[in-house]
């Protein structure tokens, strides 16, 4: 049945995942070159792999402690801001020894977190290099939402279709039931819905949540709700159809 | 104890899979550098270096990923998961497959990008064709395998509760955020502007400028992986071996809510760990301009 | 366009029908080759809306589409076995997507504020392209369009992600390997249905898990021939395109670009 509770459970998972992408810091095609601030890949690719590093801490945490609402999210948002507090560290470890630059950001002249100077530290010709304090922490707090977000949707899901009948048989002798199958694939689509309109909205880089960029965050938050309202209305649909099961 | 044994298996693999994964994107000059080797001929720096441009790694890896996972799947439908040497050979198979078609993926990459810049004079070598692909099909397979191969032990051992295709998908876009963030700043900053000095980031005004004469000849992408064979690729490893080896560490090793506590601990002793690599950079690399200047 | 839906349409149902007909899966192959023709459209409409600049590359407008397209493929099916027309299926899984392509593409002009003029409509195109593309794949691994067996064989097995996944590389590939500024539409699409044959071929080894050597024998057969043929035209286009094609070489001098 229709239950209205987990269709805001997808939406407020999907303005997670959207909010959680502004805050995680890229420096997209530039970076790799040292010549912008951030972690070196694409905003909409970063947000993804963290966030689906949550989901499957989600995942297994559902799967230890079925319907337990607050382990699951929690522990989906760790997974995630685990992921990229190594990723941003070991990146950091590349840039410092690897290219020689010390971590900087051309577009503050303090860091927020650390109030270290950051100008003059800054290579000419370049806007920053390495994710210096204040971006590290806006990016642990954006994986963490992401992955609370793909959580939350996931949790919804995997609660609406394991009430449909016949939907814990397996496939073959492997031991994922089919509504955790159904809910992992939805979950991955509906995550990618969110972090591409997000990053549409940055369009390009960012530096976290001290970044200009960052106040164009309630039209992602917007685009989010609407977009995942639809998706998940969609996705939760499939249960009100199949009232007598597979 | 038996999982925590799995569990080490698991982050060997991943180790293994970070390595593979940074040098075959160096091979093929894949993601992010790439926009330097494609705007080269554009600058009028033509070059025998590859250009392959399947989407940037962390779409591309669980793209491997899935198709690997889909035969070995298809293969043990036929010989049937009990054994340990029919799984490892389905994963084989699963990943003979997924070389075949990133081979294919690789050469019309280059091919098209680079006769799409047929006005700037840039020329199609077809001997670089030739010995590069098999040579990143190679890299490319190690990845997958090491991919599929952790990933069937975390199922094995009830890890999680994912289909394997899910989880080998997932696996693979961790597995390409961690190589495209980490290891692609060695090929970027210093082996494509190794003419420019150590300690600086790239300026932008030289933009295309890559370096095209070699040690000894003309530089091809396979002495690119060779150079950053000694410090990305291995530190690639690094980074995503921690982060699936941590990832179920703290679920293996204590459970229920103190692996929430443990996952807490674990991220504060990361940002501490930062806060002193950016001081020590800091402190002994100095400043770049003088406090006067900049006023 | 209309090669596009109506001929990936028509693949899906001719197979469905061919192998319900006969109780056997010798026909498979011809969804795989419909969802071919909705790669061809999808990768054409990738390529029109992706030259106006996307910012953020050419990958992110597919995966949001096909992201979108498999949870109306599954709604879609679900509708038609819930009120008995599943013969049905597919038409309404087209107008789903059609509804979330629009609704994508609404949003990203409207809110986000997007300025390419004609987002809403290539949204849309993508998203039926996606959608269509997944269910045609689809009804090659599991052999009918019914939302029982697709849920049993292809979701719960996994091999959606792998359709969703080489399914949407197979639309934004072909422009982002031709990416630069002498493009032509002619040798992009050839490599869409290089890739698409590609895309055949791994649905092929999935149908043989399910459905064994009756699904899989044809659909790789067709899809390695298809394959070799469009590689090769891709081959020949580029020949004719390049600046030069050298079997080895040293890299030409300032005179001799010119």
């Amino acid at each position: 049945m229709f239950d209205l509770l987990l269709w805001v459970w997808i939406i407020l998972g999907g303005i997670l995942i959207g909010a959680g992408v502004h805050f995680i810091p890229v420096g997209g095609a530039p970076a790799a070159m040292s010549q912008a601030t951030g972690v070196g890949t694409g905003t909409t690719m970063l947000a993804a792999a963290s966030g689906l590093t949550g989901l499957i801490g989600a995942g297994t945490a559902y799967y230890t402690h079925p319907g337990d609402f607050a382990y699951t999210i929690v522990l989906g948002g760790l997974s995630a801001a685990l992921m990229i507090s190594v990723l941003g560290f070991i990146a950091n470890v590349m840039y410092v020894y690897g290219a020689g630059v010390p971590l900087a950001s051309a577009k503050v002249k303090y860091d927020p977190i650390s109030k270290w100077r950051q100008d003059l530290y800054v290579s000419r010709g370049t806007e920053g290099h390495g994710t210096p304090m204040a971006s590290f922490i806006s990016g642990i707090i954006g994986a963490f939402l992401a992955g609370a977000g793909g959580a939350l949707v996931y949790f919804a899901l995997v609660e609406t279709y394991k009430a449909i009948p016949g939907f814990s048989a397996t496939f073959g002798g492997y031991p994922a039931p089919y509504y955790v199958s159904l809910a992992a694939a939805f979950a991955i689509g509906i995550f990618f819905l969110n972090c591409v309109m997000a990053s549409y909205n940055i369009g390009g880089t960012i530096e976290g949540f001290h970044d200009p960029k960052f106040k164009r965050i309630p039209k992602s938050i917007a685009a989010s709700l609407v977009v995942s309202a639809v998706g998940g209305l969609f996705a939760l649909l499939i249960s009100v159809m199949l009232p007598g099961g597979i | 104890m038996v999982e925590l044994g799995a569990l080490t298996l698991v982050g060997a693999a991943a180790l293994i899979a970070g390595v593979a994964e940074d040098l075959e994107s160096d091979v093929g000059s894949q993601s992010n550098p790439n926009s330097q080797v494609q705007l080269a001929p554009q600058m009028g720096y033509l070059h025998r270096l590859y250009n392959k441009a399947i989407s940037g790694e962390p779409a591309s890896y669980p793209f491997y990923a899935a198709i690997g996972a889909a035969t070995a799947l298809s293969v043990l439908s036929v010989t049937g998961n009990d054994s340990l040497i029919g799984v490892f050979f389905a994963l084989v198979a699963g990943a003979f497959v997924t070389a075949l078609i990133h081979g294919v993926y690789a050469t019309t990459s280059y091919m098209g990008r680079l006769a799409s810049q047929s006005r700037f004079g840039q020329p199609i070598y077809l001997d670089v064709l030739r010995t590069h692909t098999p040579v990143l099909m190679a890299h490319g397979f190690v990845a997958n395998f090491s991919v599929l191969l952790l990933t069937w032990v975390l199922i094995a051992q009830h890890l999680s509760p994912f289909p394997f295709v899910v989880l080998a998908f997932i696996w693979g876009i961790a597995l390409g955020g961690v190589g495209s963030a980490v290891g692609d700043v060695h090929l970027g900053t210093d082996r494509y502007y190794q003419d420019r000095p150590y300690g600086s980031g790239v300026n932008a005004a030289h933009s295309g400028s890559v370096v095209r004469k070699a040690e000894s000849g003309l530089r091809n992408s396979i002495d690119c992986a060779w150079f950053c064979s000694k410090f990305g690729g291995p530190l690639t490893g690094l980074g995503f071996g921690l982060v699936v080896y941590l990832h179920f560490w703290k679920e293996v090793v204590v459970k229920d809510w103190w692996s929430a506590v443990a996952g807490i601990i674990i991220v504060m002793i990361f940002v501490i760990m930062n806060t002193y690599l950016e001081r020590y950079s800091r402190q002994r690399y100095g400043t770049y301009k003088e406090e006067i200047e900049a006023e | 366009m209309v090669i596009g839906v109506i001929g990936a349409l028509v693949g899906i149902y001719l197979a469905n029908y061919l192998n319900s007909a006969t109780g056997t899966a010798w026909f498979s192959f011809i969804a795989a080759l419909g969802a071919i023709l909705a790669v061809y459209y999808g990768a054409d409409a990738v390529r029109r809306v992706a030259s106006y600049g996307l910012g953020t590359g050419v990958p992110s407008i597919a995966m949001l589409s096909i992201g979108a397209g498999q949870i109306a493929v599954l709604l879609g099916l679900a509708v038609a076995k819930n009120y008995g027309v599943e013969v049905a299926g597919p038409v309404i899984v087209l107008i789903l997507a059609a509804i979330i392509g629009l609704v994508n593409g609404v949003m990203a002009r409207r809110v986000i504020k997007m300025s390419i003029t004609v987002l809403e409509m290539s949204m849309t195109e993508i998203a039926m392209a996606a959608s269509l593309l997944i269910l045609g794949f689809s009804t090659a691994i599991a052999g009918s369009f019914k939302f029982n067996p697709i849920m049993s064989y292809v979701v719960a097995s996994g091999f959606i992600i792998a359709v969703f996944i080489v399914g949407g590389m197979a639309m934004f590939h072909p422009f982002n390997a031709c990416l630069g500024p002498d493009e032509r539409q002619t040798r992009t699409l050839h490599l869409a249905l290089a890739t698409g044959f590609i895309a055949m071929l791994v649905a092929g080894i999935a149908a043989g898990a399910i459905n064994g050597v009756q699904a899989a024998v044809p659909t790789l057969i067709v899809a390695i021939a298809g394959w070799v043929i469009y590689y090769l035209r891709f081959y020949a286009d580029t020949k004719q395109d390049a600046a030069a094609m050298l079997s080895t070489g040293l890299i030409p001098l300032e005179e001799e670009v010119a």
